[in-house]
């Protein structure tokens, strides 16, 4: 369970003062699907950057199965990005130079995992999307659609508690977006994981399980 | 993440940029050629001139000049003093028999050197060179003097000859050097006049000859043969030198000549007497020079400080390993700092690729960041790119000097005869120079990537994601 506790963080930008986060309360549990939507610089990157264990707050507490996050070492909170979360970006960020397969490994090599092992588990994930006669192409021989499907498998393939999705369809048409955000939802309904998706398309918030808007930092 | 998973994502990464890659390995590798081949050339040419001294069995021998004040007189070990000096005690019979009896001396020899031939030649060949000769007491146990070929001197050689590296190259025989024995050397040899103590009298002057008979006379040109016996193994100097029995070089040294007696008859017309006269220069100017052998390397000093108590001057292979280890160490630090600066440009260029490298991957830190990587392996991988860049310009340098070493012997050994050097010795690759230079480049690689790998690690992982 995710607890967000009187959680603020504030960005200086050009010598002004953003509140990106602002006071913020909140619960997400086991195997919940919520949808942040709010307009841009509204914070709700921030707000998924500090669940996910990527950005610190500057104060407030952030309990992850009741462990404070927010004042934890780097290696502390490397590992946690490691081991529970999965992060799915809007331009997929892949490694050019590696194939599917190789970026799907990724966050295995830094989990110390066997080579082996890695390999195994890796096309696990890539079957899992559906991918598993494009492992060993290139992310620009791949289609849109099938390079995100690469980076849920990189999300998914450390089996994570949390998948942070920002954006997920934002580079996609309608129809490659819906069949991605179908297979987020079955990984949260067949897998149990959580799922955090940040976004601006009402079609995709109407899915959730809980819906919450950001403004000025702020949950309304 | 394991040690192979850093080999393997430096691999990669510097296979991205190869033309990048390569030419900044290609300055290390320059960086490190240069100061490999100097530092390989001078510990070549060291430890040869050491090996030679080792042969000689240098380091137990004492040589004692007649001159206390020039005790370096630059000479090596065998030739240093000639006798031409009037200064000091002369080195004679008395005084070698007094040095040899010295404390922990085991064995002596005088030395007649530089004796110098007009010219030398093998016979029957046209081709003429210079040489010197040394003479020694054969039956001495002072030199170990290594043979190519042939035998060494004996007691009762006289026109035998031991010849160095030196005359059979320059007579081609240094494929086969055993051929050169038996075969004869002519020398000449001029002496104003007089003539050796060896092979024919002078002409008898006639009668009041006058200054016209003289003349002629003076550039008489005495031809001597000597049979080869041995060849002495190359050694580092010296391979001009050639060894004769030093009995045989008192007769070549003892100037042989007529001269007129008093006028008896006062009375009537003067009626010269013309006498054979020998003037032994040995005798009159003394020995060159004596080596003693101490009975162990230890009791040098003690000898060395005995015979300066005599009023002789004296030098031993310490001296001379002073010497050479002073002027290496010069010409060390001079190509140290030269092969330094390459090196620290070298440095420069790693600096200025890892610099661009952290640029052209940010995202990919963030990326990376997300999936669980510290801030410690972005630093490790970084750093680790850097060594790699330094390891395989210091691998490169080092198979490329090897390479030059091989080439430039050969060359060397093919034009550049007149060193007395034998060039086969040098460009040494000894282990802590090969392991030294690779550690040390990838050092300098580590060390110039530590700046922009500390960089990559301080970088907030959400900015990073963001960069464009």
């Amino acid at each position: 369970m995710i607890e967000l506790k009187d959680v603020s963080k504030i960005y200086k930008l050009g010598g002004e003062e953003i509140n990106a986060l602002d006071h913020v309360n909140l619960k997400v549990d086991k195997g919940d699907f919520i949808a942040i939507v709010g307009p841009s610089g509204s914070g709700k990157s921030t707000l998924a950057n500090v669940i996910g264990g990527l950005d610190i707050p500057d104060s407030g507490e952030v309990l992850i199965d009741e462990h404070d996050i927010s004042k934890v070492n780097d290696e502390i909170l490397s590992k946690y990005r490691n081991k529970k979360v999965g992060f799915i970006f809007q331009t997929f960020n892949l490694q050019p130079t590696y194939s599917a397969l190789e970026n799907v490994m990724v966050p295995l090599v830094f989990a110390g995992m066997s080579w082996g092992e890695r390999k195994k588990r890796a096309l696990e994930c890539l079957k899992a999307v559906g991918l598993e006669d494009r492992i060993n192409h290139l992310p620009n021989q791949l289609s849109g659609g099938q390079r995100q499907r690469v980076c849920i498998a990189r999300a998914l393939v450390n089996n994570p508690e949390v998948i942070i999705a920002d954006e997920p369809t934002g580079n996609l048409d309608s129809k490659k977006g819906a069949e991605i955000v179908d297979l987020l939802k079955s990984l949260n309904q067949n897998a149990g994981i959580t799922l955090i998706v940040i976004t601006h398309d009402l079609s995709i918030a109407k899915q959730a399980k809980r819906v919450i808007e950001i403004h000025d930092g702020r949950i309304k | 993440m394991k040690f192979f998973d850093y080999i393997s994502f430096s691999f990669k990464n510097l296979a991205r940029r190869k033309a990048r890659t390569l030419l900044t390995i290609i300055a290390i590798t320059i960086g490190s050629l240069s100061v490999i081949l100097m530092v390989s050339l001078l510990t070549g040419i060291r430890q040869s001139l050491v090996d030679m001294l080792q042969e000689m069995d240098a380091f137990s021998l004492v040589t004692v000049t007649r001159d206390p004040d020039a005790v370096d007189n630059g000479g090596s070990i065998i030739t240093s003093g000639n006798g031409d000096t009037t200064n000091g005690k002369k080195l004679d019979d008395a005084a070698f028999n007094t040095l040899k009896k010295l404390n922990n001396v085991a064995d002596a020899t005088p030395i007649g050197g530089g004796i110098w031939m007009d010219t030398m030649k093998l016979e029957g060949q046209n081709k003429k060179m210079w040489a010197s000769l040394i003479s020694y007491q054969p039956d001495t146990s002072v030199f170990q003097m290594p043979l190519e070929a042939g035998r060494k001197l004996k007691n009762d050689d006289m026109d035998k000859i031991v010849v160095g590296g030196r005359f059979v190259k320059t007579y081609g025989y240094a494929n086969n050097p055993q051929d050169l024995i038996g075969k004869r050397i002519v020398f000449n040899m001029k002496m104003g006049g007089n003539a050796p103590d060896w092979g024919p009298l002078p002409e008898k002057p006639p009668m009041n000859a006058d200054k016209e008979w003289w003349e002629a006379h003076n550039d008489d040109v005495h031809e001597i043969t000597a049979e080869i016996v041995g060849i002495a193994k190359n050694s580092a100097m010296d391979d001009n030198q050639n060894y004769i029995n030093i009995a045989w070089a008192q007769k070549l040294m003892t100037q042989v000549r007529w001269e007129s007696s008093e006028c008896k008859n006062n009375n009537g017309p003067c009626e010269q007497i013309m006498q054979l006269v020998k003037d032994d220069q040995f005798t009159k100017n003394g020995y060159g020079s004596i080596i003693l052998k101490a009975n162990d390397t230890k009791n040098l000093g003690s000898i060395a400080d005995a015979v300066s108590g005599l009023g002789y001057g004296v030098s031993t292979a310490q001296d001379m390993m002073d010497e050479i280890n002073n002027i290496f160490a010069g010409i060390g630090i001079i190509l140290g700092v030269i092969g330094g600066i390459s090196l620290f440009v070298a440095a420069i260029g790693i600096i200025n690729t890892m610099v661009m490298a952290t640029f052209e991957r940010t995202r990919e830190i963030g990326v990376m960041r997300a999936c669980g990587a510290t801030r410690a392996t972005i630093r490790h991988l970084f750093t680790f790119e850097a060594a790699m860049l330094g390891f395989w310009g210091g691998l490169f340098g080092l198979g490329l000097s090897y390479l030059i070493g091989k080439v430039g012997t050969q060359i060397a050994d093919k034009y550049a005869t007149d060193i007395p050097i034998p060039v086969d010795q040098v460009a040494q690759f000894p282990w802590w120079l090969v392991t030294g230079v690779v550690a040390f480049t990838t050092l300098i690689g580590l060390m110039s990537g530590l700046g922009p790998a500390i960089r990559a690690a301080r970088l907030n992982p959400v900015d990073a994601l963001r960069y464009e």
